[in-house]
C-alpha cells in the first residue's frame, strides 16, 4: 500500500512541481571564460525556400563572434507553439522562438515571454528600427515582449490583359469600392449560367475584417477605447457591401469558387479565373512562378469612399525569448542581429517578405536581385506599410474571433441580415469580455 | 465471481477440514497472486506514467491553470461556466454526438462486411486485403490535405466520380450541412483498419459449424446471421466500445480541414475536442479545458457502462460465461 | 458398382446420376456465381479505395507548375520520378527511417509481450478486484489525450527523459488499455478446458501463457503487432514533443518540412507520404498469413 502511495505521489510531485514556476532560471548561466554559449532557436522554416536563408543568417552571426553559437531547430508549422508552451511549463524552453505578432500581449499576460525593457534601456536605438505599427504590436503594458521580424500587407492585383479585353484602361485600377464592384462586373465572363471568369470576389485572400478596417481604421475592436465595435455603422456597411456580391453571384457560386481554390494548390487569379484579387505582397511570388508571364498591376486597396483612406491589414511574426529561457542575454544579442539591417535585408530579398526593419525594407525595394515587377511590388508594399494596421488579440477576449466568424458566415450564407449578425456578434463578445473579468 | 470459501461450521469441523480448506485458500491466494503478477506491468505503468498527470489534471479542472503562470483554486467555477456561459460548448457536443451516432454503426458494419467478403477465399485475396487496408495506414496531415483536394466541389475526385453516376456532389467542406458528412465519408474510406480485427476473429469460427449448417441447407444469409455474427460478437463489442470512445474524441481532422482550424464553416466542425483545444492552446485557459475533458470522460464512462451492461444479452463467449 | 447392377437399373441409374449431376452443377454453379459477385464487388471497391491513392501518386510525380494549374490534371503531363529522390534527400529520409524503425521495433515488441501478458491475467486468472481493475483499464481509454499532454511532458522533463527515445518506447512495455481490452476479448474465446488440462499436467500460468495461449491467439497477436507498428510508425505528437534534436526526428516529423504556411510543396509531401507508407503496407502484405492462419481450436476441442 505504502509503495502505491509513494509511486503516485512521486509522479504527482514531479508533474505539478514545475508547471507553475517557470521563470526561475532568468539569471541563466553566464558563459565560463572562453566557453561558447549555445542557444536554442526554434523556427518553423524547414522548407527549401526558407531554411537555407535563415541558416545563412545564423551562420553569419556565429562566424561574426565567438561568444555565442546559435543552434537552429526546425519544428512543424503550428505545432511548434504547442511544444513551446509545454516546454515553458516544464522549464526548458528554447532561448529564442519565432511566434505570431498578433498575440504577443496575450502571451505576455500569460507569462510566456520575456520582458525586453531592460535590454532596450541599454540599446534604445533598437526600437526605432521598426515600422511603428509593428513595434507597437509587440508591446504589453508599454513594455516590449518581442521584436518584430517580418510582416505582410494586403494589396490589389489586377490582370492587365483582361482589363484591355474588357475595354478598361489597364493602368487605372479601381480607386473606390464602388469602382471595384463596377469594374469587376465588367470583367465577368459568363457562359450560359456558369461563370468562366469572375472580375472580383471580396473574400479571396482577404476577409470581412480587412474591409472593415479599410473603411474606418477599426475592425472588430477599438484599441483606443478598448472595446468591441463589431456592429458599428461602417462595419455594417462593409459587411453589406460584401453581402451584395453574394446576392449578385449567388452564394453557391462564390462558395464553390472558394472551395475549389481553398487548398493552396491552384490560385484563381494565377489560373485566370479571377481578374482582380487582393492578397499579400508575397503573393507576387505565385504570379512570378506560375503566372506564365502575366502582365499585372499592383496598387493599394481601394477606399470605401473618396477620402476614407486606403488602410490595409497585415500580420507577421516576431522573435521572442520564451519565459524561463536559460540564456536570455545571449538570445538578446542574436535577436538584435536578426532584426538588424543586414540580416533583414537578406531575408527580404531572398524570400520576398516585407521585413520589420524599415531601412532593410527600403533597401530591398531597389534590390538588383528582383525583377522589375518584383521591385514594383516590393516598393509599393514598403510604401503601403504607412497605412497598414495590425489586429492584436484583445487581452480581454482572446478567442473573440470564434464568436464573430460564424456570425459573418451566417450573414454571407443569407441566414441573417448584416446588422443582425453583427449585433449578435457584438453581444456575444461583450458577454465574453464580462466573463473574462 | 464466486469465492469458494468453505463454510465455517464448528471447531471439530474446522479441525477436520482445516487441512483441506487451508489448501483451498492457499491455492486461491496463489492464484490471486499470480493474477496480480500478470497485471503488475499495467499497474506500475499506470501509477508511474498516468496517475500523476491524471490527478494533476483533475485538480487542474478546479483551478484557473494557464500552463505557465497561474494555478489558483477556483472551486466549481469552470464547471459553472461550462453549463451557463459557454455558447459554443453545446453546439460542440451536438456536433460530436452526430458524428458518433452516424459514423460508429456505419464503420463497424462496414468493417464486418468487408472482413467477411475478404474471407471468402476468392482468388487474389492477399492483394485485395492489402488494398483495403491501405487507407488505414496512411496517416498524418498529408492525408487530410489530400482529402481537401479530393472534396473540391467541381474538380475534386469525389464529385467527379459521383458525377459519373449522375449525382451532383455538394460543396463538401464549405457547405455547413455537409462538412460532418465529409469527415464520415473519409472515415468510411479507411474502414479497412477495423476489418483487420474481424479477419482475425473470423479465423476462430470453426468451419465444421458452417459445414453442418450447409448440410442442413442453410443459405448464405442464415449462415452469416446465425453462425458468423454470434461467434464474432466479442470482437464486435470491443470494436463498438473503442470506436465510440474514439469517435467522441475526434479532433485532428476538423482542425486541419476547417479554415484556420476554427471548425468552420458556421461552426459545423466544432467538435468537443476542438473547442477544448482552442480553450487550452489559444486562450490558454487550461483549467477550463481540463474541466471539459473530465466532463467528456463522465459522458463516455456512462455510455460505456451502459454498453457493458447490455453486453451479456448479445455477446457470446465460447470459452466461458463471462461478463 | 457392379456391372450387373448398373445394367439393371439402366435408365434409373442414369436418371439418378443426372439428378446428382444437376444438383452438383447447381451448387458449384451457385458457388461460382457467388464468387463472381464477390470478385466484382471487391474489384469495384478496390478501385474506389485506390482512387485517392492514385491522386497522391499522381501529385507526387508532377512539378509544382502543373500542381498549380487549374483544372487539376488526373494524369501527370510529365512524370518526374526524381521527386522521390529529392524528397528522400530533403526530408533526411534515410536517417529518419532508421530512427523510426528503431523506435517502432521496440514498441511492437513491448506491446506484444506486455499486453498479452496483462490480458491473460485479466482473462483467465481469478483474483480479487479483477473486474474493478479492468474497469479502470477501460476508463483510461476514455480520457482525452491532451489534458495529460502537458503534465506528462513536465514529468518526462523532470526525469531527464526529454530528447531521448525513452518516453516513446518505455510505456509500450507497460501495456495499453486498447490492446489489453482487445486481447482479453480474444483470450476469453479460448476454452478454459485447455487451461485446466494444462494445470493438471502441472503447468503454471507463465507456462500456459507462453506455450499455449500465445500460439493459439496468433491472429490476435498479429493484429496487435500490426496496429502497434502502424501507431508507432505514424506517431507524430510523441516525437514532436519529446525530441529536440533534429537528428533524432522520425519520418512523420520529417515529412512536415514540405508543409508550409502557404507554400506547401505538394509533390514532395505526397512522394514522402507514399514512401512512409510503403514499409507498413509491405509488412502487412507479406505477413497476412499470420492473421489468417486459423486459431486451431478445432484441432483440440471442437472436432
Amino acid at each position: 500500500m505504502t509503495l502505491l502511495i509513494l509511486a503516485m505521489s512521486f509522479s504527482l510531485i514531479l508533474t505539478g512541481c514545475s508547471s507553475k514556476e517557470s521563470g526561475a532560471n532568468e539569471s541563466g548561466s553566464k558563459s565560463k571564460n572562453g566557453e561558447k554559449v549555445v542557444i536554442d532557436f526554434w523556427t518553423f522554416w524547414g522548407s527549401e525556400t526558407r531554411r537555407p536563408i535563415i541558416e545563412k543568417i545564423i551562420d553569419d552571426f556565429n562566424k561574426s563572434q565567438d561568444k555565442i553559437e546559435v543552434k537552429h531547430t526546425y519544428l512543424p508549422w503550428g505545432d511548434v507553439w504547442t511544444k513551446n508552451l509545454a516546454s515553458i511549463a516544464a522549464g526548458n524552453p528554447a532561448d529564442l522562438i519565432i511566434n505570431d505578432i498578433n498575440a504577443v500581449g496575450h502571451r505576455a499576460k500569460n507569462n510566456q515571454n520575456t520582458n525586453l525593457a531592460k535590454y532596450l534601456k541599454k540599446d534604445p536605438a533598437v526600437k526605432d528600427r521598426f515600422f511603428p505599427e509593428l513595434y507597437n504590436a509587440s508591446l504589453y503594458k508599454g513594455d516590449p515582449y518581442a521584436l518584430p521580424f517580418n510582416t505582410d500587407t494586403r494589396l490589389l492585383f489586377w490582370n492587365k490583359k483582361m482589363f484591355k479585353e474588357a475595354g478598361l484602361d489597364p493602368n487605372t485600377p479601381p480607386k473606390t469600392w464602388a469602382e471595384l464592384e463596377e469594374m469587376g462586373k465588367k470583367l465577368d465572363v459568363k457562359k450560359g449560367n456558369k461563370y468562366e471568369r469572375i472580375g472580383y470576389l471580396p473574400n479571396q485572400g482577404i476577409g470581412a475584417d480587412v474591409w472593415m478596417i479599410n473603411a474606418d481604421g477599426k475592425g472588430y475592436w477599438d484599441f483606443d477605447a478598448n472595446k468591441a465595435v463589431i456592429n458599428d455603422e461602417t462595419n455594417v456597411k462593409a459587411l453589406t457591401w460584401m453581402k451584395n456580391y453574394y446576392d449578385y453571384y449567388g452564394d453557391k457560386t462564390i462558395n464553390n469558387f472558394k472551395a475549389e481554390f481553398g487548398e493552396q494548390t491552384a490560385d484563381p487569379f494565377v489560373a485566370g479565373k479571377l481578374a482582380m484579387t487582393t492578397d499579400n505582397a508575397n503573393f507576387f511570388t505565385k504570379i512570378r512562378d506560375y503566372g506564365e508571364g502575366m502582365e499585372f498591376g499592383v496598387a493599394p486597396l481601394p477606399e470605401m469612399e473618396p477620402g476614407t483612406g486606403n488602410e490595409s491589414w497585415g500580420g507577421g511574426f516576431v522573435a521572442e525569448i520564451p519565459k524561463g529561457a536559460k540564456h536570455p542575454d545571449e538570445a538578446w544579442e542574436f535577436l538584435k542581429y536578426l532584426t538588424d539591417v543586414q540580416a533583414q535585408e537578406y531575408w527580404a530579398v531572398k524570400n520576398f517578405d516585407i521585413v520589420a526593419n524599415k531601412e532593410a525594407a527600403e533597401k530591398a525595394s531597389t534590390s538588383t536581385e528582383f525583377t522589375e515587377d518584383g521591385k514594383k511590388v516590393y516598393s509599393l508594399a514598403n510604401e503601403n506599410m504607412k497605412q497598414t494596421l495590425l489586429t492584436p488579440t484583445p487581452i480581454e477576449a482572446p478567442d473573440y474571433i470564434n464568436l464573430i466568424q460564424p456570425e459573418i458566415e451566417s450573414v454571407l450564407l443569407g441566414k441573417k441580415s448584416p446588422k443582425e449578425g453583427l449585433d449578435d456578434a457584438q453581444k456575444a463578445v461583450e458577454e465574453l469580455v464580462k466573463n473574462n473579468k | 465471481m464466486i469465492q469458494m470459501e468453505p463454510k465455517i461450521l464448528g471447531k471439530s469441523d474446522i479441525k477436520r477440514n482445516s487441512k483441506h480448506s487451508k489448501t483451498m485458500v492457499s491455492l486461491q491466494r496463489k492464484e490471486g497472486l499470480q493474477g496480480y503478477l500478470f497485471i503488475a506491468p499495467w499497474i506500475i505503468g499506470f501509477l508511474f506514467f498516468l496517475a500523476g498527470p491524471l490527478l494533476f489534471s483533475l485538480y487542474g479542472s478546479f483551478t484557473n491553470y494557464n500552463i505557465t503562470s497561474s494555478m489558483d483554486f477556483i472551486g466549481l467555477d469552470n464547471f459553472k461556466k461550462m453549463f451557463t456561459n459557454d455558447p459554443i460548448i453545446w453546439l460542440s457536443l451536438r456536433n460530436t454526438l452526430y458524428f458518433v451516432v452516424v459514423s460508429v454503426p456505419l464503420t463497424t458494419a462496414g468493417a464486418v462486411l468487408l472482413a467477411v467478403l475478404l474471407n471468402q477465399g476468392v482468388r487474389g485475396m492477399r492483394v485485395f486485403r492489402t488494398i483495403f487496408y491501405l487507407p488505414a495506414v496512411l496517416s498524418g496531415v498529408g492525408v487530410y490535405l489530400l482529402w481537401m483536394q479530393l472534396l473540391s466541389p467541381s474538380t475534386g475526385l469525389v464529385n467527379t466520380l459521383l458525377g459519373f453516376v449522375g449525382i451532383e456532389g455538394p460543396a463538401w467542406l464549405t457547405d455547413p450541412s455537409w462538412t460532418k458528412n465529409a469527415l464520415i465519408f473519409m472515415k468510411m474510406w479507411s474502414v479497412g483498419g477495423g476489418m483487420l480485427l474481424y479477419l482475425a476473429s473470423l479465423q476462430g469460427v470453426s468451419p465444421s459449424l458452417y459445414e453442418a449448417a450447409e448440410i442442413d441447407g442453410a443459405s448464405t444469409f442464415r449462415k452469416f446471421f446465425h453462425i458468423t455474427l454470434p461467434m464474432i460478437t466479442p470482437v464486435i463489442f470491443f470494436d463498438l466500445v473503442t470506436s465510440t470512445i474514439g469517435a467522441f474524441q475526434i479532433f485532428q481532422e476538423a482542425y486541419v480541414m476547417s479554415e484556420s482550424g476554427d471548425g468552420g464553416p458556421a461552426n459545423s466542425l466544432v467538435f468537443y475536442n476542438l473547442h477544448m483545444w482552442n480553450k487550452a492552446f489559444e486562450v490558454f485557459d487550461m483549467g477550463y479545458a481540463m474541466a471539459m475533458s473530465w466532463v467528456l470522460f463522465i459522458i463516455i464512462l456512462v455510455l460505456t457502462v451502459f454498453n457493458l451492461k447490455l453486453a451479456p444479452r448479445w455477446v457470446h463467449y465460447e470459452g466461458e460465461d463471462q461478463k | 458398382m457392379s456391372e450387373v447392377v448398373q445394367k439393371r437399373s439402366g435408365t434409373q441409374m442414369s436418371e439418378v446420376v443426372q439428378e446428382k449431376d444437376n444438383y452438383f452443377k447447381s451448387l458449384r454453379f451457385k458457388k461460382k456465381v457467388g464468387q463472381g459477385i464477390i470478385l466484382t464487388i471487391l474489384i469495384l471497391g478496390s478501385l474506389l479505395i485506390l482512387s485517392p491513392i492514385w491522386w497522391m501518386f499522381a501529385t507526387s510525380l508532377k512539378d509544382m507548375k502543373e500542381i498549380m494549374t487549374y483544372p487539376p490534371t488526373f494524369i501527370p503531363k510529365e512524370w518526374h520520378w526524381e521527386n522521390y529522390g529529392i524528397a528522400l534527400e530533403k526530408g533526411s529520409f534515410f536517417r529518419y527511417t532508421w530512427n523510426t524503425l528503431f523506435i517502432t521495433s521496440f514498441v511492437v515488441l513491448g506491446n506484444v509481450l506486455a499486453n498479452s501478458f496483462i490480458a491473460y491475467g485479466f482473462a483467465k486468472i481469478q483474483f480479487k478486484g479483477r473486474n474493478f481493475l479492468f474497469a479502470v483499464v477501460l476508463a483510461t481509454m476514455m480520457i482525452p489525450g491532451f489534458v495529460t499532454l502537458i503534465p506528462q511532458y513536465v514529468l518526462y522533463a523532470k526525469l531527464g527523459w526529454l530528447n531521448t527515445y525513452i518516453p516513446l518506447i518505455l510505456p509500450a512495455f507497460f501495456g495499453s488499455a486498447f490492446f489489453i481490452f482487445l486481447l482479453r476479448q480474444f483470450f476469453l474465446t479460448i476454452p478454459n478446458e485447455l487451461i485446466e488440462a494444462a494445470k493438471i499436467d502441472g503447468a503454471n500460468h507463465l507456462y500456459i501463457w507462453w506455450k499455449i495461449i500465445i500460439p493459439l491467439a496468433k491472429p490476435a497477436i498479429a493484429t496487435v503487432a500490426i496496429f502497434s507498428f502502424n501507431g508507432a510508425w505514424n506517431d507524430f505528437l510523441g516525437p514532436l514533443l519529446f525530441l529536440n534534436d533534429e537528428s533524432m526526428y522520425t519520418l512523420q516529423l520529417g515529412l512536415q518540412v514540405f508543409k508550409g504556411q502557404n507554400d506547401t510543396q505538394w509533390n514532395f509531401l505526397m512522394a514522402g507520404s507514399i514512401m512512409v507508407l510503403l514499409p507498413v503496407i509491405l509488412l502487412f502484405f507479406f505477413f497476412q498469413r499470420y492473421f489468417i492462419e486459423g486459431m486451431n481450436l478445432t484441432a483440440g476441442s471442437k472436432g
